[in-house]
């Protein structure tokens, strides 16, 4: 029986009377890479800050391998996250808040250290260890998310645009590594707006627009959903969400200027 | 660029200082999760508490001023401080507390404007360097602006009021001017010497670790010396006197230095008919070179100033990195080495940190007179600490509040964090406890009081130190602990301090009244109130989540 990674039912998110997240549902299996996929502001991030216990949600059940999110340290610690936007501790160093995160993981320091390694050298980022985060560029600031998410092990990764800033290799790396964890039985919640990307690597991906999940499957599920056998996700993706008619109207009259 | 237009996109930079201050978007705090409506609120909130932060630095100037300044004034200094002496003391007195007190209230604020990285959102627009400069100079005045114009008003006021002559309040203002400037001048000095030196050294040496300590103390020098010139205003200008009345070549001397040449100048321009013409001379030329010296102040604070609001002033010097090894603790362990580590690169922290300390210091000054220090004075003594004390936990949970944006998705526990902020709170206390008894010990005065009561008290002070920092969890565990969150709602930040303070109160009413009722059981009630309290705090953070 396959195992469920997250399971959403009804959430609902909202910020004073705005609703950013309306009765959302869906589930992420182990082994699957999950693309969360929606224009600006449609809600991913948000879903993505209850789903790591960042954000209250104003309605809706959340469970991380069976544990109800508000059952706190035990559902978060067996997340990976990175953030859209990597705001971390800029006094320390990589060195001191990575050894922050571990002390708050209890995590082994002979363990800790080889994957440290492993990773550091991964990414090219050894040389930055002793650099305060706030001199560090938003690429490498980015590096120390990810490796911040990779310290445990954990059984659910869930990045929330983890590419941006990041240079081809490391794009490539970290790509490379997602898709090995999903090979491995776990389980990854991305967000992404590079669609070539998620095509690629995402085995299932939701489309979210206005708070609502406006499309959910394979791509080629997808495909089926717009009937279109020949489209491209991002052809999918601008259909699913209602922002294909006009564009060339839009794109005319921005050649005509 | 017109002034008027500079005056008026400095006033948009300000607007985003004050509310760095207050909310540290940037530092990825996170908004609490509201509306669009609130967040407006938020924003008039921050600037309400930037607005109230210049107020008590101006109604501290002027309660300075009635309370001190005017009696010193006034010659209430005992037969042999003639009012000559008393008068140049009292200004110079006066001066040093505007000088400190600026400088104090600029560290705090200097953090935001780092942080605002104001300079690097103006480079990109049609603006010469000349013009973001002024900008910047302009948005730094702002900051300051009430307190600038209450410490020259109150300043003129006293001066007049004590029957000053129009001349006299020529050289007062120009005086006044000098310190302010020098003020401005300190404050942007250390602010850029700090983050250029310490926060940007990351590095893992101990030499770099001392480095940082000593900066620390450094920051807290305004502080202590506000603090001080303020407790010790009459014992200072006696010194001075005792000094001036000696040998003459002294009195030249000190005639030369700044803030003395302004007391001095003042002095004889508005009050005195016995004139040393000497000494005239001499601080005439040294007020006129401090004037000069100002004017250099002020037009190299002009350009330095935009050098703080720029992220190159965080920028690093790599390193040589050997390893990549990190050592992780246990979690509280955790929690106070990110702490300290955060506070000892922060001066707004670090200086926090320090109050209590600093604090001790002034109160240890002042029992050296006691005659003896029994247990009426060793309470007392520790009521003071501990209300210092108690001021610490909103901003030791704020620091939660820098990441939390990321930080709060770690598996965390309630009474690990309660933990580890109770232990570094209650360690400042204990440390203020273990200073007061060796200066006790060394000036030969009874010091079993106050170790004994010390050591107690410091149980009940943890309880109380529990008690605020439970209560702000349950307010803030899931809204955040954005220092918006915190410092946003004075009503919330006061409804967590007045239970504290009652718990920490507990055993000291307690101890008076039985003081009065039963004077053999003071020690046993004392011990008994912090120990229940200690216990029933523990009881309730161990039942945390």
């Amino acid at each position: 029986m396959e195992t469920i990674a997250v399971r959403i039912e009804g959430l609902v998110v909202s910020y004073g009377s705005f609703v950013a997240v309306e009765n959302l549902s869906f589930a992420v299996k182990n082994g699957e890479i999950y693309g969360l996929l929606g224009p600006n502001g449609a809600g991913k991030t948000s879903t993505i800050k209850v789903l790591v216990g960042v954000l209250q949600p104003r309605a809706g059940k959340v469970e991380i391998y069976n544990t109800p999110i508000s059952n706190e340290v035990e559902a978060k610690s067996q997340i990976g996250y990175v953030p859209e936007e990597v705001v971390l501790l800029d006094s320390l160093t990589p060195r001191e808040f990575l050894e922050f995160t571990a002390s708050i993981r209890r995590l082994d320091t002979n363990t800790v250290n080889s994957r440290l390694e492993r990773f550091a050298s991964a990414f090219e980022f050894k040389q930055y260890f002793d650099t305060p985060i706030a001199a560090l560029s938003m690429g490498n600031k980015q590096k120390v998310a990810i490796l911040a998410a990779m310290l445990h092990d954990p059984k659910l990764l869930i990045l929330d645009e983890p590419l941006i800033g990041l240079d081809a290799r490391s794009s490539k790396i970290l790509k490379e590594l997602i898709t090995f964890h999903a090979k491995k039985g776990g389980a990854v919640i991305f967000s992404t707006h590079i669609m070539e990307v998620a095509e690629k690597l995402c085995t299932r991906v939701g489309i979210i627009n206005k708070g609502k999940l406006v499309g959910e499957g394979t791509v080629d599920d997808l495909r089926k959903l717009v009937r279109s056998a020949e489209g491209s996700l991002e052809d999918i993706f601008l259909k699913v969400t209602e922002q294909e008619a006009g564009m060339q109207d839009i794109i005319k009259a921005l050649e005509e200027e | 660029m017109k002034f008027s237009e500079l005056w008026r996109l400095s006033s948009t930079v300000y607007k985003e200082v004050s509310f760095q201050s207050i909310f540290s978007l940037r530092a990825g705090s996170g908004l609490p999760q509201s509306g669009r409506r609130d967040i407006k609120q938020l924003v008039s909130s921050a600037k309400f508490n930037t607005l109230i932060s210049k107020l008590v630095t101006s109604v501290f100037l002027a309660i300075f001023a009635i309370t001190v300044f005017i009696p010193i004034l006034f010659s209430d200094m005992g037969p042999s401080i003639p009012r000559e002496i008393a008068i140049p003391g009292g200004i110079s007195a006066f001066l040093t507390v505007v000088l400190f007190l600026i400088v104090f209230m600029g560290l705090q604020m200097s953090t935001s404007f780092v942080s605002s990285k104001i300079v690097d959102v103006l480079s990109p627009l049609p603006l010469s360097k000349r013009d973001i400069s002024r900008i910047v100079f302009l948005c730094f005045l702002r900051i300051f602006d009430i307190p600038l114009v209450s410490a020259a008003v109150v300043f003129l006021a006293v001066f007049f009021f004590i029957g000053g002559s129009v001349l006299g309040g020529i050289v007062s203002l120009t005086g006044i001017v000098v310190t302010e400037i020098f003020a401005l001048t300190l404050t942007v000095l250390l602010a850029k010497f700090f983050y250029a030196k310490v926060a940007r050294a990351g590095g893992r040496s101990i030499f770099q670790t001392i480095l940082r300590f000593m900066f620390m103390l450094v920051w807290i020098i305004p502080t202590f010396a506000a603090y001080f010139v303020v407790n010790f205003a009459r014992e200072i200008v006696i010194a001075f006197a005792t000094l001036t009345q000696g040998l003459a070549s002294v009195s030249q001397t000190i005639v030369l230095i700044y803030p003395f040449s302004y007391g001095f100048l003042v002095s004889y321009a508005a009050f005195l008919s016995k004139i040393d013409y000497l000494a005239l001379s001499l601080s005439v030329v040294a007020s006129a070179a401090y004037v000069l010296l100002a004017y250099y102040c002020l037009r190299w604070v002009t350009g330095t100033v935009r050098e703080i609001g720029t992220s190159a002033v965080t920028r690093s010097a790599r390193e040589i990195v050997k390893d990549t090894i990190i050592k992780p603790q246990i979690p509280w362990v955790g929690i106070i080495r990110k702490d300290i580590r955060v506070a000892s690169r922060s001066p707004s922290y670090a200086s926090l940190f320090l109050l209590p300390v600093v604090q001790t210091v002034v109160l240890a000054v002042t029992f050296s007179s006691f005659s003896e220090i029994g247990p009426a004075t060793a309470l007392g003594l520790l009521t003071g600490i501990s209300l210092l004390t108690l001021l610490l936990p909103p901003t030791l949970l704020s620091i939660e509040g820098l990441a939390s944006a990321y930080t709060k998705h770690l598996p965390l526990r309630k009474r690990t964090l309660i933990a580890a902020k109770t232990l570094v709170a209650t360690t400042t206390y204990i440390v203020s406890i273990i200073i007061l008894t060796a200066v006790a010990f060394f000036i030969g005065k009874d010091f079993a009081a106050i170790a004994t009561f010390g050591v107690i008290h410091t149980f009940s002070v943890a309880a109380a130190i529990m008690l605020e920092i439970t209560i702000l969890l349950r307010k803030f565990w899931k809204e955040g602990f954005a220092v918006g969150n915190i410092y946003s709602r004075i009503t919330t930040y006061i409804m967590i301090l007045i239970p504290g303070y009652i718990f920490a109160g507990i055993p000291m009413a307690l101890a008076f009244l039985s003081f009065f009722l039963l004077p053999a059981f003071v020690l046993p009630v004392f011990l008994v109130a912090a120990a229940v309290e200690f216990a029933l705090m523990t009881l309730v953070v161990l039942y945390q989540k």
